[in-house]
């Protein structure tokens, strides 16, 4: 039913939650499962252009570590996972990739590292399943 | 009498929360920076404490981080991009910064009631254009890769080549002291890069940093050399810049301790110093200038770059993306208004609204570019690189390679 599994991955423990029913469902549909990390918080309103370059590589290095335990997760599980990085907001990113890449099913934590403003605007989980152009699994 | 260390550390501590609170929020440490200097030299005014009014020595910090700033500005520059893109990079730059510069003049001498000088300096800090805004929202969109992010990139090097003319040629005097720094200055760059190259190839990379203190080297005697002509410090510092770009692209070690060095000791004080001299009392008086000063920067950029990116055949959406993009402004329009400031060519209040007019053009276009005018699609689907998983230690050694 499934062909092309997207996994919302922000490394915390909702979405490694995610990640193991990720590996589950690919593996019985016969799936494809893609991870995105979304580098949020690079500095925005910039004064120079290298704040941007260095926080940006600090993100990469951060998240790559991130995807890169994920990857050994998966294989680990006799899966294969592929990755995806993009800086942006999470939620807009998340639904932006899935329309783009025409992914089938949309997997995300049901609580992520979005902290206390979720608690007033609504968490990455509840804006993606509102907007994604296709099927959401939220995970508990 | 002041006690230089309870300034320095309560200026560093302003630093450190902007830091964190930049990490945190999201948004550029500069900004923040600003914002706290804003808050802190508006209590310190009420409390009657001088600890953040700025002093000789934060001057000269300030003063040092404009120049440094100026230079890392001038060596963004991709001199491929620039050259595959000649005509429009020129046309969109060149206009992007004379309608502004020309109306926003206009409009604070004859209607304002400015000075001829002050008028002067709005014209030039309401023209300028933030190469690192613009790059923080491509970056976002991976547009900063395509021809068009590079295009934009390129015309806002133009738009703050003209800034810094602007700044270094208007308030110049006029005799023989700004022929030898013409003179010198040219003979200089001419012979800059092949002499940079040599630096870096002979002493690059050890520990007492020689490299960087011969970069700082030549900024401070053409600094000097153009303070004397009553021009101004960043026109040389730009446009060293430029000429050993190249010689940066291909240094990956050299810029990125350039950077620590910056951002840890130069840029708070200049940064946090912008802030604290904006007058909250000056700024609520000035409310309707303020909406009118930037209203006026909006409509000439539009003025300037829409027809420039019609006529270049750009599509009606990146059009408007574009100029949106070249309506942004920050750090090369907080150095022109301090630059008046320091002169005396525009007062606190003048200086406030210009300063938050510029703060307001980097926010305001932004987000409209965003939400309205930004491209859909995120990038190819391609697979995350994780080969540069590492350390900055990592990152130094294998930029060495």
């Amino acid at each position: 039913m499934f062909r092309k599994i997207l996994l919302a991955y922000d490394g915390s423990e909702g979405a490694n939650r995610a990640l193991e029913v990720g590996i589950g469902l690919a593996e019985i549909h016969g799936a494809e499962l893609w991870a995105l990390a979304v580098q949020e918080k690079l500095p925005r309103f910039s004064g120079t252009i290298n704040e941007v370059k260095e926080e940006k590589q600090f993100a990469d290095e951060q998240y790559g570590k991130l995807l890169e335990a994920a990857k050994v997760k998966a294989k680990e599980a006799g899966g294969e996972l592929k990755t995806l990085m993009r800086p942006g907001h999470p939620a807009q990113t998340i639904v932006a990739v899935a329309k783009q890449g025409k992914f089938d099913l949309v997997l995300v934590g049901h609580t992520g590292l979005s902290g206390v403003w979720a608690a007033f605007l609504g968490t990455t989980a509840e804006k993606v399943s509102r907007h994604a152009p296709c099927s959401v699994l939220i995970v508990r | 009498m002041e006690q230089v260390w309870y300034t320095a550390a309560a200026w560093m501590g302003l630093a450190l929360l902007a830091s964190l609170i930049s990490i945190r929020l999201g948004i550029s440490v500069a900004l923040v920076e600003i914002f706290l200097g804003l808050v802190a030299g508006n209590l310190g005014t009420y409390f009657g404490s001088a600890i953040f009014q700025p002093n000789a020595w934060i001057n000269f910090l300030a003063g040092f981080a404009s120049v440094v700033l100026t230079f890392l500005a001038g060596a963004e520059i991709e001199p491929e991009a620039f050259r595959r893109q000649l005509k429009p990079t020129l046309a969109i730059g060149i206009l992007s910064f004379l309608l502004p510069f020309l109306g926003a003049g206009a409009y604070a001498y004859w209607v304002s009631g400015w000075t001829w000088q002050g008028a002067q300096i709005a014209g030039i800090a309401l023209s300028t254009t933030s190469m690192a805004v613009v790059y923080a929202v491509m970056v976002e969109t991976g547009l900063n890769e395509t021809e068009l992010g590079k295009l934009i990139l390129a015309a806002c090097f133009i738009t703050d080549l003209g800034t810094v003319l602007a700044l270094g040629l208007i308030f110049a005097n006029y005799d023989y002291w700004l022929l030898i720094f013409t003179l010198v200055t040219a003979v200089v760059l001419w012979r800059l890069p092949a002499a940079t190259r040599w630096m870096l190839a002979r002493w690059g990379g050890r520990v007492s940093e020689p490299e960087i203190k011969f970069i700082f080297l030549i900024l401070c005697a053409l600094g000097g050399l153009a303070v004397t002509a009553r021009s101004e410090a960043v026109l040389p510092a730009y446009l060293f810049g430029m000429v050993v770009a190249g010689l940066f692209v291909h240094n990956k070690v050299l810029i990125f301790r350039m950077r620590s060095i910056t951002f840890a000791l130069l840029t708070p004080f200049f940064f946090i110093k912008a802030g604290t001299l904006i007058s909250l009392s000056a700024l609520l008086a000035s409310l309707g200038l303020l909406m009118v000063l930037f209203g006026v920067k909006m409509i000439t950029k539009v003025i300037g770059v829409w027809p420039m990116c019609r006529i270049f055949r750009m599509p009606l959406r990146e059009s408007n993306y574009t100029t949106l993009m070249m309506a942004t402004g920050l750090t090369f329009g907080s150095i022109s208004a301090l630059f008046g400031y320091n002169y005396g060519y525009i007062n606190q209040a003048q200086y406030s609204v210009l300063v938050t007019v510029v703060i307001a053009s980097a926010v305001i276009p932004t987000i409209i570019a965003q939400v309205f005018f930004q491209p859909r699609e995120v990038g190819p689907l391609g697979e995350a690189e994780l080969g540069y998983v590492g350390t900055a230690e990592h990152f130094l050694h294998s930029a060495d390679e």
